[in-house]
């Protein structure tokens, strides 16, 4: 693309979620949301090609009509309570409006149809944009409007961690999985949001780098299949042997990263006498762990001394940075003893 | 007064209808002629007649324009209309959604019933929409600068979408 569209479009993107982080009028939040959809639609049907096309229209139609939701919601709680300020309470219709079109914004279950499409139709780097960036600004408004509506915030966490678990488990190609996962991990941060926003941030700091540096790695190898992963051991072996930590990372095990959120989660919510929703929440992150484990298995519990599964590629010294994905491997795996300072610095 | 704007409410839902029931593009914009007259109206009647104005003029007289233009490059030999049984039952399915919801907000305004109230007239100083637009230039410089900015965002987009001649459902005309 030609680099003058590519970097408007991209300031374009940041300017679209900076504005929705630094409004305080439900219009501007709107604004920001519609910038940034409309900023991404090129980059995601960058390539021309009829699957591409296919998830920018389907990225698009979800997305318009749910900014078109907001907007009704922001304009019926404007009539009713005569505010059009973010950090007033709403109105319980406009705000349950509300909730379902983030919801729908970010793929949360049961509106999460979109994004297994959507993730698969396009490049692993517009996939990372789609999964990390553009999930900011719904949820920055999403811990704003709460709290609201108890009972459709639960309904949609769990349904979310469990649809994000069962729907995950048949997928054999890699974008799909990571479509699932993205739905899983909201769930959880849903569910602890209508109690302890910072809480929800903690979830969604921890999130981004793992699922940036899954994206980077899958990136790196050029497969977008778990087939394709079992030739990784021939590109890059020290890869190899960290994905597992960071799959296993988003699955929430501990020693890793990952487990600081959920940990954390389901603390919040024995605090707050709903054990059962801790639970069921707890064992649909089961369902999740075994597709990563699946990945990790073909990926690196496969290579030698097993019998070799693919003939050695050639190994071309790559021009692209690694810093970024050393960094956020590091950060994926291994922030778990900085718990405390983590905690420390979301209460600001 | 009330009824007049019972009726154009009406008229505005049924327009509605006639657009989400999925018929040829060419019907749909019809409805859509519908819709966005019908809510002029029903903005004049609020007081709002600058911005019913903007809208009849941008909307209907160069967006739909635009839209009826690149309708007619995809033009096909039998368009489906509201007399299509495919097109029939969506209506009859929305026409029933909307018996549902009125039955659903029959009753009391303190839920959210919406009965056309027209009180602020009285206590405003300045009209709403033209006072709006005037503060916008003025006093709103940043919001006049990103509007104007997603304008042209939007614009570039479209061109970057379309890029090359002919590809897909894209045509050169």
């Amino acid at each position: 693309m030609n680099p003058f569209i590519l970097s408007i479009l991209l300031l374009s993107l940041g300017l679209g979620t900076t504005l929705t982080f630094a409004s305080s009028h439900w219009l501007l939040a709107w604004m920001g949301l519609e910038i940034s959809t409309l900023a991404i639609i090129p980059l995601m049907s960058q390539h021309h090609h009829p699957r591409a096309v296919e998830a920018t229209t389907k990225y698009f139609i979800t997305q318009a009509a749910a900014a078109a939701l907001i907007l009704f919601a922001s304009t019926t709680n404007a009539w009713i309570t005569g505010q059009w300020d973010i950090n007033f309470d709403l109105h319980f219709f406009p705000a349950s409006m509300l909730t379902m079109a983030l919801a729908l914004k970010m793929g949360l279950a049961p509106v999460h149809f979109w994004l297994p499409e959507v993730l698969q139709g396009l490049d692993l780097t517009t996939g990372l944009i789609l999964s990390t960036w553009q999930k900011l600004a719904p949820f920055i408004l999403m811990c704003q409007i709460m709290p609201v509506n108890s009972s459709l915030i639960t309904f949609l966490g769990v349904t979310s961690t469990l649809v994000g678990g069962w729907g995950g488990l048949n997928q054999t190609q890699l974008r799909k999985i990571l479509a699932y996962s993205s739905i899983a991990h909201l769930g959880w941060m849903i569910l602890v949001m209508q109690f302890n926003q910072q809480l929800a941030l903690l979830a969604l700091i921890i999130y981004i780098p793992m699922t940036f540096s899954t994206f980077m790695i899958f990136k790196t190898n050029s497969s977008t299949t778990v087939n394709t992963l079992a030739a990784s051991w021939a590109k890059t072996p020290a890869l190899t042997a960290i994905t597992p930590m960071i799959l296993l990372s988003l699955g929430g095990l501990p020693p890793l990263s990952g487990f600081m959120p959920k940990w954390m989660i389901l603390q919040e919510l024995t605090k707050q006498d709903i054990p059962l929703t801790a639970s069921i929440a707890a064992l649909s992150a089961l369902l999740s762990l075994y597709f990563y484990l699946r990945v990790s298995y073909a990926m690196t519990l496969t290579i030698s001394p097993n019998n070799l599964n693919a003939t050695t590629p050639w190994r071309l010294q790559t021009t692209a940075s690694t810093l970024p994905l050393a960094i956020s491997a590091t950060i994926s795996a291994m922030l778990l003893p900085l718990a405390p300072a983590t905690l420390a610095l979301l209460s600001l | 007064m009330a009824y007049i704007m019972l009726t154009l409410l009406i008229g505005m839902v049924l327009g509605v209808i006639s657009v989400a029931s999925n018929p040829s593009p060419y019907f749909a914009a019809l409805g859509l002629v519908l819709v966005a007259g019908v809510g002029c109206v029903v903005l004049m009647g609020h007081g709002g007649s600058f911005l019913s104005l903007v809208l009849f003029l941008i909307y209907l007289g160069g967006m739909l324009v635009v839209f009826a233009y690149c309708v007619a490059l995809a033009a096909e030999p039998y368009p489906e209309a509201w007399g299509e049984w495919s097109v029939l039952g969506s209506v009859l399915g929305y026409l029933l959604l909307v018996v549902g919801a009125g039955s659903w907000f029959w009753g009391g305004w303190y839920e959210g019933m919406w009965v056309p109230v027209d009180e602020l007239i009285e206590f405003s100083v300045v009209a709403a929409d033209s006072g709006g637009v005037a503060l916008m230039y003025s006093l709103g410089g940043g919001l006049l600068v990103v509007s104007a900015w997603v304008l042209l965002l939007t614009l570039l987009v479209v061109l970057e979408l379309t890029r090359g001649l002919a590809r897909g459902a894209l045509r050169a005309v």
